[in-house]
């Protein structure tokens, strides 16, 4: 008499559940290590996310962990430890390069966890944006630009314009224009514009009108007339007279990076293609639950001056587009899983008797897992803007909004304007406080 | 019968799976000779920061403004060295190579160096501090520096050209030497460097 015949199918079905409950949490396993870096995150508490991630990948093996671990200490102001990580990261994406057999084998046989994650493309030249900034805040221009040029050279390698990052594009001019190097800027900006036209879209954002004003500055100062012409009937800014930056100020450009990326969850169905508990399938995709508002961001100056930042990058919505570019090709791989899953158990059956096929189904739903793998202590956006200050020290109010308009949170910072330079202030925001938290947990 | 073939495949897997573990808890250190050349990742190294400054002193000694200096003044000119600027997309300590040519020029005997302006401020650190702490015997006074004749400065650029798995590199470096009193560039030195990386797209 076989076992599985001695066993009643309601017996049989809630030990399937137990599994299948135990499956579900293992998809959340995948998450939590973010989730808990996130959770720390929401609560202001950058000091005690880092402390998470630090415990995790001491052998520097996994591409998420080091780029957390680069961000947060970004966030914490540790900017030279911010750029190690970052480096380490960089080397990890380059071991990861090319198609790996065995891990595609995985995928096919276990989970789609089982590929290396060297990040979507958007997180590889976002990782070299960040080290950019790090290297402004170290006040080493030359490095920022060494980064934008490697950002250059890896969208150049794909090949694809729609893969051109505007933001990158436009920091890159940024840089250029704060290195003296009017003509490399020019080049930049006119990429930046090009690529919000294209792929702005993918974001919901246009050319920033901070971008559209830099663009014609630049052209007016080469004596580009043409172009110039041209652009101010594009941008309708037919009455825009660009001055340079006048005698006795500065310009700060305030960059501030706002909530968190998107977390990926798991989206599973279990479905039965017989009447045999072996006809058992469960399919696991990784999805986003909807978005929240971002947050808008005012600054004030103790000289009575404002403005409102723009966004310049959604990674929000990056993050969404590259989950449904990704998707077609995640559930051809979990249909073609589920199949190998699927006769593998038969074949169990077969050859081992009903309970062998049994645990083969189970084992098979239990790894089945989606790959919800992201970077997501990056920011849900990045808004910018530029202003020109009056010479010396400045106190300046980055305020944060909620999607309401009501005012969450207030950075105080003193910024040493010079005359005829730009000044960068880069800031991260995710929860009340958190500026006096890092400060308590040092 | 099942059983036993499975027992060995297992115990052969534990085995190599034992062995790679100890492999790769033990790191593999081998010492080279500096002259080696070991490209791994195609990006600037230190066997194109070696090559760059050999070739640099031996174009800069060789040229006339040497011997024009020496007729003209009869001594040995100073020289300072200046901002040698990375504008290559690799992360370039210039130092490594800036010394190379340093040493290699102070060590010919045909050239004195100054020291550069960071190493100046501590330099003056350390004689106003005699000034107040060293006998009189011993103190430096200032106002006594050697002014350089000349000064070393240049730029490392790169042109790369890239598409899915392939790379060609190009580094230029120029490095020129300008007269301080007229500013007139006395020596121009060149130096290029290309390579090809093919990064396979496959891996195990």
């Amino acid at each position: 008499m076989d076992i599985y015949s001695g066993l009643n199918r309601a017996t049989i079905l809630s030990c399937v559940s137990v599994l299948l409950s135990m499956s579900l949490t293992g998809c959340v396993g995948l998450g939590t290590k973010n989730e808990s870096i996130h959770g720390a995150l929401t609560a202001g508490r950058v000091g005690h996310a880092l402390a998470i991630a630090e415990q995790q990948d001491l052998a520097h093996e996994d591409v998420l962990a080091s780029l957390n671990k680069g961000m947060l200490r970004r966030m914490t102001g540790d900017y030279e430890q911010s750029n190690r990580f970052f480096e380490i990261a960089k080397l990890q994406i380059k071991a990861l390069y090319g198609v790996s057999v065995s891990e595609q084998a995985g995928a096919l046989i276990v989970n789609d966890t089982m590929r290396g994650y060297a990040g979507d493309r958007y997180e590889q030249v976002l990782l070299h944006a960040y080290m950019a900034m790090n290297y402004i805040q170290l006040e080493d221009f030359d490095s920022a630009r060494v980064e934008m040029l490697q950002a250059d050279i890896k969208m150049q390698e794909w090949g694809e314009q729609p893969e051109e990052d505007p933001f990158v594009r436009y920091l890159s001019g940024m840089i250029y224009e704060a290195l003296g190097e009017k003509d490399q800027a020019l080049v930049s900006y006119r990429k930046a514009k090009e690529a919000y036209k294209l792929t702005g879209g993918k974001q919901g954002l246009g050319i920033p009108a901070t971008l559209k004003k830099d663009l014609l500055r630049l052209l007016t100062e080469q004596g580009l007339e043409n172009e110039l012409k041209l652009l101010q009937k594009e941008f309708k800014l037919e009455n825009f007279k660009p001055e340079s930056i006048p005698e006795g100020y500065g310009e700060l450009v305030v960059v501030v990076n706002s909530g968190l990326a998107p977390i990926r969850s798991a989206a599973s169905i279990v479905t039965s293609t017989g009447g045999e508990i072996v006809d058992t399938v469960k399919v696991s995709v990784p999805q986003y639950l909807s978005s929240k508002q971002p947050y808008s961001v005012r600054l004030t100056t103790d000289r009575k001056m404002s403005a409102g930042l723009e966004t310049v990058e959604n990674i929000d919505a990056l993050a969404r587009a590259a989950l449904d570019d990704d998707m077609p090709l995640i559930m051809t791989r979990a249909i073609a899983r589920a199949v190998v899953k699927h006769k593998s158990q038969k074949e169990v059956e077969k050859r081992g008797g009903a309970m062998m096929g049994f645990l083969a189904t189970v084992a098979n739903m239990v790894t089945e897992q989606a790959d919800t793998r992201s970077w997501t202590t990056l920011p849900q956006t990045i808004q910018l803007t530029r202003l020109r200050l009056p010479v010396g020290m400045n106190k300046i109010n980055v305020e944060i909004y909620n999607a309401s308009g009501t005012l969450v949170d207030t950075i105080e910072k003193k910024v040493q304007i010079k005359s005829g330079k730009s000044v960068f202030l880069s800031e991260h925001w995710v929860a009340p406080n958190m500026a006096s938290n890092i400060v308590a947990d040092k | 019968m099942y059983c036993s073939k499975y027992r060995k495949f297992m115990s052969v897997l534990v085995v190599l799976g034992l062995a790679a573990g100890m492999a790769a808890c033990k790191p593999t250190i081998t010492r080279e000779d500096p002259n080696t050349v070991i490209d791994l990742s195609g990006n600037w190294n230190d066997t194109d920061s070696r090559k760059v400054s050999q070739e640099m002193i031996q174009d800069v000694l060789s040229q006339r403004w040497l011997s024009k200096f020496n007729a003209s003044h009869g001594r040995i000119p100073t020289v300072i060295v200046g901002k040698v600027r990375n504008l290559s997309h690799d992360h370039i300590n210039t130092q490594t190579f800036v010394s190379d040519i340093r040493r290699a020029l102070i060590n010919s005997g045909e050239v004195s160096f100054v020291a550069s302006s960071e190493e100046r401020g501590e330099i003056r650190g350390e004689r106003k501090d005699q000034d107040l702490n060293a006998s009189e015997e011993t103190r430096k006074a200032m106002g006594n520096e050697t002014g350089a004749d000349f000064m070393l400065k240049g730029t490392i650029n790169s042109i790369v050209d890239a598409i899915k798995g392939e790379q060609t590199r190009f580094y230029q470096v120029d490095l020129t030497l300008i007269d301080l009193s007229s500013n007139q560039l006395v020596w121009v030195g060149q130096q290029k460097i290309k390579k090809s990386i093919a990064q396979s797209g496959l891996r195990l």
